[in-house]
């Protein structure tokens, strides 16, 4: 019973990592229909900028960050990482809004590999060690552990969710972003200004990244400039299999997929968890083609 | 007028790779020139090593410490009355890079050669010594593969995969750990490592509980802890590399996995330490040829390295000193340079006192007896254990 408890918790922790890249992905291709796959990396430059401001509060490592340096520093490194994503779609993809589907999607692995190896050439190849040791105390009920660290990660996801919910659903940008989704020029010819709502949609999508590449460096430790590949495939994974375009569907999507991963580990071994998710994401997909929550319709997020 | 331009820009970029892709392979460390090999004058010994790419850290070690021995030599008056000098050839850890590196040494004629840090580069390298009956001492590569070629030139004086399975099974056996929980991270090193520690598990009466596989490029390895946990084992080994051990010992620590922890040689890094925190690694083990530092006897070695090269013998340097002394002493013993009886003296070696072992070839040309020893992260450190 307490390695079922334990399952759920470690699944909940690495789905909320999926589900707030998921939601980048998601948000990127409902609006301008461009799989974004510099996202992944986005998370890494989180990680590292989160790194480099951390060792600068703390004096590398030496004096203790609080709480209060390390939620400054998670803001900071957000509107950093935003402004970032916000300067590569400006430079990279907007020149190629009007060119084949193709072009762009190779522009966006271009970006991908610019950011990679600019994070190797700056940062070095080698392993960094985060200069914070996040507490290790928390709950433990009958053999199963929750410490206040992941019970910080999950919160801190759910806020971000649900703020970027509130924000897309009930303000006008959200309104604007809802309407660009649907048709991009009939929003034009309404008078929305296209461009500056899809840079707000990259400074989110970036942000929400960095956000998790912060909390994952702090969590697990280390950080190196290829982290963000493999979560990227996945959180893009995840918000397929939630309905690409659909946002409650990329936080579904990125939970239901750590669940997954994790009872996978659990039942038939470690080597077998990526056969077990990918399946259960084929087997879903040929049921549903959409994803768990995509819509038939064009309308989306 | 554009389109010139831009074909003229494509054409110096093809032009660009063609010429830096020959620099790469061939970049020079001082040129071979001809009547080398003749019988005065002095005896050219090649180094294959990684000098660039991922590994090149640990290529410059070997090469620090091939340039300590031969330093040593040659103020001692030589080999046969003649200098010696290392010719170092790039293999970059890639096969295709060592094959032309290998051919390049070849063709300079050296008496033989010692190096070889990555078990991919050196089998095809050994190949090419071969076919030219140049005697190879390998100093770091440990595939069983390489003595599995049955090459009477090549001679490997790092202990095998068997080896340092048999001593952690031996560890494990004295200290009373009988289930054991065996990790890979799915490459073909640490694979192999696992299936050599479940075979030797099993046949010295343990039992394996548990044969799991970690993707290394992730950092979330709660799930397996959370397994092995309701597992209980005595002891868990993991056979791949430092960067996912460090976090598997803080993770199961955090969940609180029973038992002893050990890693393989992949994992002997003080990073380990680092990124599993040193309250974490605290009495985790690691099965490892030692560096010089937990060498009796190598504390010279150590004081002269650092001096020279101002930096820490890395985890080769010692192999690597000992190969080139090995060569020497093998030199003199056949009272020439020639590759038969060269070849001859080194299969002769017996009880060759080196740094941390003692040097016999068995019929494979590989250790008699292994180095290797297990070590304990004791106060942030690591330390021999006993």
């Amino acid at each position: 019973m307490n390695t079922l408890v334990q399952t759920l918790i470690d699944g909940l922790v690495i789905g909320a990592f999926y589900s707030l890249i998921a939601l980048g992905y998601t948000m990127v291709f409902g609006i301008i229909k461009l799989l974004n796959f510099a996202h992944g990396d986005l998370y890494m430059l989180g990680a590292f900028i989160g790194y480099s401001l951390l060792s600068l509060v703390t004096g590398n490592g030496e004096g203790a960050a609080g709480l209060l340096g390390i939620a400054v520093v998670l803001l900071l490194t957000m509107t950093v990482v935003g402004v970032i994503g916000m300067g590569i779609e400006r430079i990279a993809y907007r020149p190629l809004l009007l060119a084949p589907r193709l072009s762009i999607l190779i522009t966006a692995i271009g970006v991908s590999l610019i950011l990679e190896n600019g994070s190797m050439a700056i940062w070095g190849a080698q392993y960094q060690v985060y200069p914070l040791q996040l507490p290790q105390t928390g709950w433990s009920f009958g053999g199963a552990q929750l410490t206040y660290t992941q019970v910080a990660i999950i919160a801190i996801s759910v806020l971000l969710m649900a703020g970027l919910q509130l924000f897309v659903r009930h303000s006008i940008y959200g309104k604007a972003m809802r309407a660009i989704a649907l048709d991009q020029t009939a929003s034009s010819l309404m008078g929305i200004d296209v461009h500056r709502v899809i840079a707000l949609t990259f400074f989110i999508g970036a942000a929400l990244a960095a956000g998790a590449g912060v909390m994952a460096g702090a969590y697990y430790g280390t950080i190196n400039f290829m982290m963000g590949f493999i979560i990227g495939l996945k959180a893009f994974t995840a918000a397929v299999l939630g309905g690409i375009g659909n946002l409650p569907g990329a936080m579904v999507g990125g939970l239901l997929l750590g669940l997954i991963e994790t009872a996978g580990t659990l039942v038939l071994g470690g080597s077998w968890k990526d056969v077990v998710a990918f399946s259960i994401l084929i087997v879903i997909l040929v049921c549903k083609p959409t994803g768990i929550l995509g819509e038939k319709v064009t309308e989306r997020m | 007028m554009k389109r010139i331009w831009q074909n003229i820009g494509v054409l110096s970029l093809l032009l660009a790779c063609v010429v830096s892709g020959c620099g790469g392979g061939s970049s020079g460390f001082g040129a071979g020139g001809s009547g080398q090999g003749a019988d005065s004058g002095e005896i050219v010994v090649g180094a294959i090593l990684p000098m660039t790419g991922n590994n090149a850290t640990d290529g410059k070690d070997m090469y620090n410490a091939l340039d300590m021995a031969v330093k040593e030599l040659n103020e001692a008056g030589g080999v046969l009355g003649r200098k010696l000098k290392i010719e170092v050839a790039d293999d970059g850890c890639d096969p295709q890079m060592a094959t032309s590196a290998a051919n390049k040494l070849v063709s300079l004629n050296v008496t033989a050669v010692v190096g070889g840090y990555c078990s991919g580069a050196t089998l095809p390298a050994s190949g090419v010594f071969k076919n030219a009956n140049i005697p190879m001492i390998v100093t770091a590569a440990n595939s069983s593969k390489l003595p599995a070629q049955g090459y009477d030139t090549l001679f490997l004086i790092n202990g095998l995969v068997p080896d340092q399975t048999q001593k952690a099974t031996e560890y494990f056996m004295a200290h009373n750990a009988k289930r054991i929980a065996l990790v890979h991270d799915n490459s073909a090193y640490a694979k192999d490592m696992a299936d050599s520690a479940k075979a030797q598990i099993e046949k010295a009466g343990g039992s394996v509980i548990a044969y799991e596989a970690i993707n290394p490029e992730e950092k979330d390895f709660s799930a397996l802890a959370t397994k092995l946990k309701g597992l209980s084992p005595d002891a868990t080994y993991f056979t791949g590399y430092y960067a996912a051990g460090g976090l598997m010992i803080k993770q199961f620590k955090q969940k609180g996995v029973p038992g002893l922890f050990m890693a393989g040689d992949g994992s002997f890094s003080e990073d380990l330490i680092k990124i599993a925190g040193p309250e974490n690694a605290e009495g985790a083990l690691i099965s490892a040829t030692p560096t010089a530092e937990f060498i009796e006897g190598a504390e010279e070695f150590v004081k002269e390295y650092k001096q020279a090269y101002n930096l820490a013998p890395g985890p080769f340097s010692a192999l690597t000193y000992n190969g080139m002394n090995l060569l020497a002493d093998a030199l003199k013993r056949a009272n020439s340079t020639d590759h038969e009886a060269v070849k001859k003296a080194l299969k002769e070696t017996k009880d060759f006192k080196a740094l941390g072992e003692t040097i016999t070839f068995n019929d494979q040309n590989t250790l008699n007896e292994s180095n290797f020893a297990i070590l304990k992260v004791e106060n942030g450190k690591f330390t021999l254990a006993k």
